[in-house]
C-alpha cells in the first residue's frame, strides 16, 4: 500500500533529523536572533519612551519585535544551501533521474528543516516573554489568525528561497544570491523597521512584494491593527502569494533546467 | 618585511585578475554588496523621517557612524577576507600547503580570498559617511584624521576576526562560529550610538570585544563628542588586538597536527 506524499514526508523527516543533529546551531540561532531582539528592544525603548510612532507605542512594539524574531527565525531557519550546492556542482542531474517531483521534494526538505528551528524560536520567545512581557493578542480570534499567517510562512519562505536558489543555474556563487535575498527580506518584511514608518511610496512598493507577510502581516493581525475582515484579507493575500510563487517556480524550473549539461556516460 | 608585502600584493592582484575573468559575476557581487548598504541607508533615513535624534545624535552624525562601520568592515573584507576560511583549512589539512611556503602563514591564509561584495559595501559606506560628513558640518581638515582612525578600525576588525577565527584550531569546524557571531553582534549593535544601550552592553562592546574602538569612539572624536586624547586608546586597542591575534595564531599553529590520511 502506498501512502500519499510518502516520499515527501520521508524527505521532510530526514531533513528535520539532519538539522536537529547540529545542536550547536540552536545555540547560535538563539544568540544571533536574541542579540537582534535585544538591540531592537533597546532602540525602540529609547525612541518611543512614553510616546508612539505610526500607532506603535512601547507595548505594541515589544510584541512586534518578538513576533518578528519568531517569524525571521523560522524563515531563515530552513536548510537552503544544499539545493544551491547541487545545482552549482551539477549533482542536480542525479535528482532529475529520481522518481519524485523535484520542487515538491525540495519543499518537503526545506519545511522539514524549518521545523528544526522551532526550538530556537520557542526558547527565544519564552526568554523575551519573561524579560519584556509583551501584550497578549488583540483577541482570541486575532491570536488564531496570527497562527494561520505564521503557518503560511512555511511554504512562502520555501518559495522565496527556492526561486532565489534557481538563479544558481545562471550564476556561479550562491552566497551573493543569499546575501541579496536576506537583505531584501529584512528590509521589506518590516523586520528592520515597521513598514508603517516608511513613506507611502515605499510602503506601496513593499506591498507589491511577498516579503511583508513575513512579519508585518502576523504582527498587524496580532496587535489588532487590522479588523477581522482586514486580517482575513491579509491571509488571503498571503495564500495567493503561496500559490502564485509555487506556479512561478514551476515555470522558472522548466527554463532553468535547460541549463544543465550532462557530460560523459 | 618587503618579501611579505610582495607576497601579499601578488596574491591580491591574482585575485582581482581572476575575479575580472567573470565580469558579470563580478558586477553582480558588487551590486549586491551595494544593495545591502543602500537598504541600511534607507533604514536610517526612514527612521529619521520619524524622529530627530537617537541618543542625542542627529541624522548626519548617525550616517557618519554607519558609514564608518560599513567602510571599515568592507575594507577588512577586501584585504583580510581569507581568514574566514581558516577553520576549513584546519579541518581538511589545507593549512599544510601554507606552512611549507616561505611567507607568514596567517598572511597567506588571510589573502587567499577577496570578498567582492565589499567593493559595493565600501562604495556605499563612503557615500553615507560623505553625506553625513557634509551634513554634520565637518571640514576637509578632519579628513586626514578620519583616514587614520579608519585605518586603525580596519586593523582592529581584522585582528579581532583573526583571533576569533583562530579558535577553530582547537574547536574544529568549517564555520568560524565565534567570528561570525561577533561580526553579527557588531553589525547589529554598533550602527547606533553606544550610549543608547544599558551599561553592561556598553562595557562589553568597549572592553570585552573592542567594537567601540572600531567605529563609535573614532566617530565621537571626529564629531567632537570625545576628546582627541581618546585616539591613544584607539592606538592601544590596535596594539593589543594585533598582539593577541599573533599570540593566538602562534599557539594555534603549534597545536595544529594536520588532517592526516
Amino acid at each position: 500500500m502506498t501512502y500519499p506524499l510518502a516520499a515527501e514526508r520521508a524527505l521532510a523527516v530526514i531533513s528535520l533529523k539532519g538539522q536537529m543533529a547540529h545542536k550547536f546551531n540552536w545555540l547560535i540561532g538563539v544568540i544571533l536572533g536574541g542579540s537582534s531582539l535585544l538591540v531592537g528592544m533597546a532602540l525602540w525603548r529609547h525612541l518611543l519612551d512614553d510616546g508612539s510612532m505610526a500607532g506603535y507605542d512601547w507595548e505594541a512594539m515589544r510584541a512586534y519585535i518578538v513576533i518578528s524574531f519568531v517569524t525571521i527565525t523560522l524563515a531563515y531557519g530552513g536548510a537552503h544551501g544544499q539545493v544551491a550546492e547541487r545545482i552549482l556542482d551539477g549533482m542536480v542531474a542525479i535528482d532529475l533521474t529520481r522518481p519524485v517531483d523535484f520542487q515538491r521534494a525540495r519543499a518537503a526538505e526545506y519545511i522539514g528543516s524549518m521545523i528544526a528551528s522551532l526550538p530556537t524560536a520557542a526558547i527565544g520567545s519564552v526568554g523575551a516573554w519573561l524579560l519584556f512581557t509583551p501584550p497578549a493578542p488583540a483577541s482570541a480570534l486575532a491570536g488564531a489568525l496570527t497562527a494561520v499567517s505564521i503557518l503560511l510562512l512555511f511554504p512562502l519562505s520555501f518559495e522565496v528561497v527556492y526561486l532565489s536558489v534557481l538563479a544558481c543555474f545562471w550564476t556561479h556563487r550562491y552566497g551573493t544570491i543569499m546575501f541579496a535575498r536576506e537583505s531584501l527580506v529584512a528590509f521589506f518584511s518590516g523586520v528592520t523597521i515597521p513598514l508603517a514608518l516608511m513613506p507611502s511610496w515605499l510602503q506601496a512598493l513593499a506591498w507589491c512584494l511577498p516579503f511583508p507577510h513575513f512579519t508585518t502581516t502576523p504582527s498587524s493581525i496580532y496587535l489588532g491593527r487590522v479588523d477581522t475582515l482586514g486580517a482575513l484579507g491579509l491571509i488571503a493575500a498571503e495564500a495567493a502569494w503561496v500559490i502564485g510563487l509555487w506556479v512561478a517556480a514551476r515555470v522558472l524550473w522548466r527554463h532553468a533546467v535547460k541549463q544543465v549539461t550532462i557530460h560523459g556516460g | 618585511m618587503r618579501h611579505t608585502a610582495a607576497v601579499y600584493r601578488h596574491e591580491m592582484i591574482a585575485h582581482v585578475r581572476s575575479a575580472l575573468e567573470y565580469p558579470t559575476e563580478f558586477w553582480i557581487m558588487v551590486a549586491v554588496g551595494a544593495l545591502s548598504q543602500a537598504l541600511q541607508f534607507a533604514f536610517i533615513t526612514v527612521l529619521f523621517g520619524n524622529i530627530t535624534a537617537v541618543a542625542g545624535w542627529s541624522y548626519h552624525e548617525v550616517l557618519i557612524l554607519v558609514g564608518f562601520l560599513s567602510l571599515s568592515t568592507a575594507l577588512a573584507g577586501l584585504f583580510w577576507d581569507g581568514i574566514w576560511g581558516l577553520g576549513s583549512m584546519v579541518l581538511n589539512g589545507g593549512m599544510d600547503y601554507f606552512i611549507t611556503r616561505p611567507a607568514p602563514v596567517i598572511l597567506q591564509v588571510a589573502s587567499h580570498h577577496l570578498d567582492l561584495h565589499s567593493i559595493g559595501g565600501a562604495t556605499l559606506g563612503i557615500a553615507m559617511a560623505a553625506y553625513g560628513w557634509v551634513g554634520a558640518g565637518l571640514g576637509l581638515a578632519q579628513i586626514p584624521v578620519g583616514l587614520i582612525l579608519l585605518a586603525c578600525a580596519v586593523v582592529i576588525q581584522s585582528a579581532l576576526q583573526t583571533t576569533l577565527c583562530a579558535i577553530n584550531f582547537w574547536i574544529k569546524g568549517h564555520m568560524p562560529v565565534f567570528a561570525w557571531v561577533a561580526q553579527d553582534l557588531q553589525n547589529d549593535t554598533m550602527r547606533f550610538p553606544l550610549t543608547m544601550y544599558p551599561t553592561l552592553v556598553r562595557q562589553i562592546a568597549t572592553w570585552a570585544l573592542p567594537f567601540a574602538f572600531a567605529s563609535f569612539i573614532p566617530v565621537q572624536i571626529l564629531t567632537g563628542r570625545a576628546s582627541p586624547w581618546w585616539a591613544i586608546g584607539i592606538l592601544a586597542a590596535v596594539v593589543v588586538n594585533v598582539v593577541v591575534a599573533g599570540l593566538v595564531c602562534r599557539a594555534g599553529l603549534r597545536s595544529y597536527d594536520s588532517a592526516g590520511s
